[in-house]
């Protein structure tokens, strides 16, 4: 095909397609830049980008926000606390409010990326029982780093069918008549920790290095046991469900979801080393171009207390606002809460709790030598 | 000829690769270039470092454990990919040769439906398929072949049984379009002069769509070695392939250990390559 054929030589091609991309810059590009999240929230009301796990909210809850306050939201979907670490670090004024674990907040804030605040000038502050008013790892003088949201420790289920012996210890679990009969979550900090406990680590998110090469050879002793390290903590329900599995480490509520979900009964039991645990909320990012209006999104959102009941009810733990717990016991849900002692808030804070590690590598580097290979 | 009209030549000449040039630099280049810094950096304090090391490397080579799980990707690599090609090729060979050409594209589609769901969820739908109480269970008990439900799941049978699923389609259609292109009349001429079905198949035809099968192999073995998720959602903790190391890594923002690994599969990818590509010319690969 000679250029004459073309209709088009490269060069005029090249120049027409400059000049269309300059069309499309001047006229559609902007258009398509207004329709984004953040510039339309600047023409009418406001949005906000929260950093946050699927279990924080109901869509329809960010719309009754949305119509009593104007603030729009665009949740994005966090996969782990050092993730969501690494990205308020290198992402800057692009979120407005990040959810974070425990130990993990003073980590952000003293790192300079949240900012506290005035936790009785919010509203659904109020809503919150004393002791999650009152977090003493978030605390920064008369602020708070973050507002509460829910909580868990991780318990040992097991189906008494099968286990006849109460697991009252974590190396009960190494009893090689549960080969491959157990499954928990796939979370190295957290399987590190609780190696950590069964070796006898005093601080078990905060091991040495000895103490995580005492941590590993559990692990050893463990995997065999272990069939599933699960993405999602509903893969260990169908498996728990089916019998597939006897024993299953999870948040609270394993044994009612179990039993939801039409499998066996299960029972739960607390190693006597102790148990690790998490408790979440929402933190003020420091760089964000939003931070006017986060009490009043924090407030409006935590308030629906219907929303904070229900999301009670489909995720299974407890949360740390008591009006919710009150409509709870209203709605006759009241033994399911007790059962997963949403009246207690105080327990949270008797367990290991959840942080980020001062030797990492060494722990991921444990994890994956054991369950990598 | 002047250096300003020498230099408007070689505009001429190379200027059309400049949006291609700059597409491979910002969008291959560049992150390729982080990945191998990453993985001569270190992790400190889930961030990373920008202090030259080998450290990351000499990690995986010292540590047997990641020998073993390299051999283990290895090997599932290798088993899925041959039985994906074992199917895939009858199944072309059977479109192309038999199927009325009106079907032909109504069944490429079907091959391609799954593609349509997302991936996640076509892996969920393998538990549900081979769980205890699952589609093959229930049917293997209700036809009186067990009596008791079979363990399925989490063995390295099972995520060799996934792999094939997820990529039988990439062998199917690459095979399919190179048999697509191939002239029967060969086939016939070589089994009327006495060559078994089986014989013909074997000397005329696999050696003229040797360039697919190749790019079949490349389509299919290739992105095996970096598959994580089959492993981790059917396999259980007792087969985990080299992906799921560095997903491990990448979870807890070790992004350094994470490239030096990541770095190690690329490498032996591109080694494959280099050794298909001596097999393959352009010429044959493209079809010319």
């Amino acid at each position: 095909m000679t250029e004459a054929q073309r209709g088009l030589t490269r060069k005029e091609l090249l120049a027409a397609g400059a000049v269309g991309a300059a069309g499309v810059y001047f006229t559609g590009g902007r258009a398509l830049a207004a329709g984004s999240p953040a510039v339309a929230g600047r023409m009418d009301g406001v949005t906000i980008a929260w950093l946050t796990w699927f279990d924080h909210f109901f869509p329809q809850q960010l719309a009754v926000t949305k119509k009593k306050t104007g603030i729009s939201c665009h949740p994005k979907l966090a996969p782990s606390d050092s993730e969501i670490y690494t990205t308020i670090r290198q992402t800057g004024s692009q979120f407005d409010i990040a959810a974070m674990d425990a130990l993990w907040v003073p980590k952000l804030h003293k790192d300079g990326y949240t900012d506290s605040f005035d936790l009785s000038s919010i509203g659904a502050s109020k809503q919150l029982y004393s002791d999650a008013r009152n977090i003493k790892y978030w605390k920064d003088g008369s602020n708070t780093m973050a507002f509460p949201n829910g909580w868990s420790t991780v318990n040992v289920y097991y189906n008494p069918k099968y286990v006849k012996t109460k697991p009252t210890s974590y190396d009960a679990l190494l009893d090689p008549k549960y080969k491959k009969k157990i499954a928990y979550e796939n979370q190295p900090e957290n399987i590190v920790a609780i190696a950590g406990l069964a070796t006898g680590a005093k601080q078990p998110f905060q091991q040495s290095v000895a103490q995580i090469k005492r941590s590993k050879e559990w692990m050893k002793k463990w995997k065999p046991n272990v069939l599933h390290l699960a993405d999602q903590n509903t893969e260990n329900i169908n498996l728990a469900k089916d019998e597939t599995v006897w024993i299953v480490l999870g948040n609270l509520g394993v044994d009612l979801r179990v039993k939801a979900a039409g499998g066996p009964l299960m029972k739960q039991a607390v190693p006597k080393e102790g148990l690790i645990g998490w408790f979440d909320g929402e933190q003020m990012v420091k760089k964000s171009k939003h931070k006017d209006v986060f009490a009043e999104f924090i407030d409006v959102t935590y308030s629906q207390t219907s929303y904070i009941a229900k999301n009670f009810i489909k995720n299974g733990r407890p949360m740390f606002n008591e009006k919710a717990y009150k409509l709870l016991v209203n709605q006759g849900y009241k033994h399911r809460a007790d059962l997963f002692h949403y009246n207690n808030p105080e327990l949270i804070f008797q367990s290991h709790i959840e942080g980020p590690s001062k030797n990492i590598q060494a722990v991921t580097d444990a994890f994956n030598e054991v369950f990598g290979g | 000829m002047g250096g300003g009209s020498r230099a408007a030549a070689h505009l001429g000449r190379f200027g059309g690769l400049v949006p291609a040039a700059v597409y491979f630099v910002l969008f291959f280049f560049v992150p390729f270039g982080l990945i191998v810094c990453f993985s001569f950096w270190h992790d400190f304090d889930y961030r990373v470092v920008h202090h030259w090391t080998l450290e990351n490397y000499r990690y995986f080579i010292h540590q047997h454990v990641y020998l073993h799980t390299m051999w283990a990707t290895l090997w599932m690599g290798i088993a899925a990919t041959g039985i994906t090609l074992a199917l895939a090729f009858p199944f072309a060979y059977w479109l192309s040769r038999y199927v009325p050409g009106g079907l032909q594209k109504p069944l490429l589609v079907l091959v391609i439906v799954p593609f349509w769901t997302s991936y996640l969820l076509r892996m969920y739908s393998w538990l549900n398929t081979l769980g205890r109480k699952g589609l093959v269970n229930t049917a293997l008990e209700k036809a009186g072949i067990t009596d008791h439900p079979l363990t399925l799941l989490y063995s390295r049978w099972s995520v060799v049984v996934v792999l094939v699923y997820l990529y039988f389609p990439f062998a199917a259609l690459t095979l399919y379009s190179s048999i697509d292109r191939f002239d029967w009349d060969q086939l016939r001429a070589a089994m009327d002069l006495g060559a078994s079905p089986l014989r013909a198949i074997g000397r005329i035809l696999v050696p003229q769509i040797r360039p697919g099968i190749i790019t079949a192999v490349i389509f299919v073995f290739i992105p095996i070695l970096g598959e994580y998720l089959p492993p981790q959602i059917i396999g259980g903790t007792s087969v985990p392939m080299l992906g799921n190391v560095i997903d491990n890594f990448q979870r807890e923002a070790l992004y350094a250990r994470a490239s030096a690994i990541a770095l190690l599969i690329a490498a032996f990818v591109i080694v494959l390559l280099v050794l298909f590509r001596k097999s393959l010319s352009a010429k044959e690969a493209y079809g010319a």
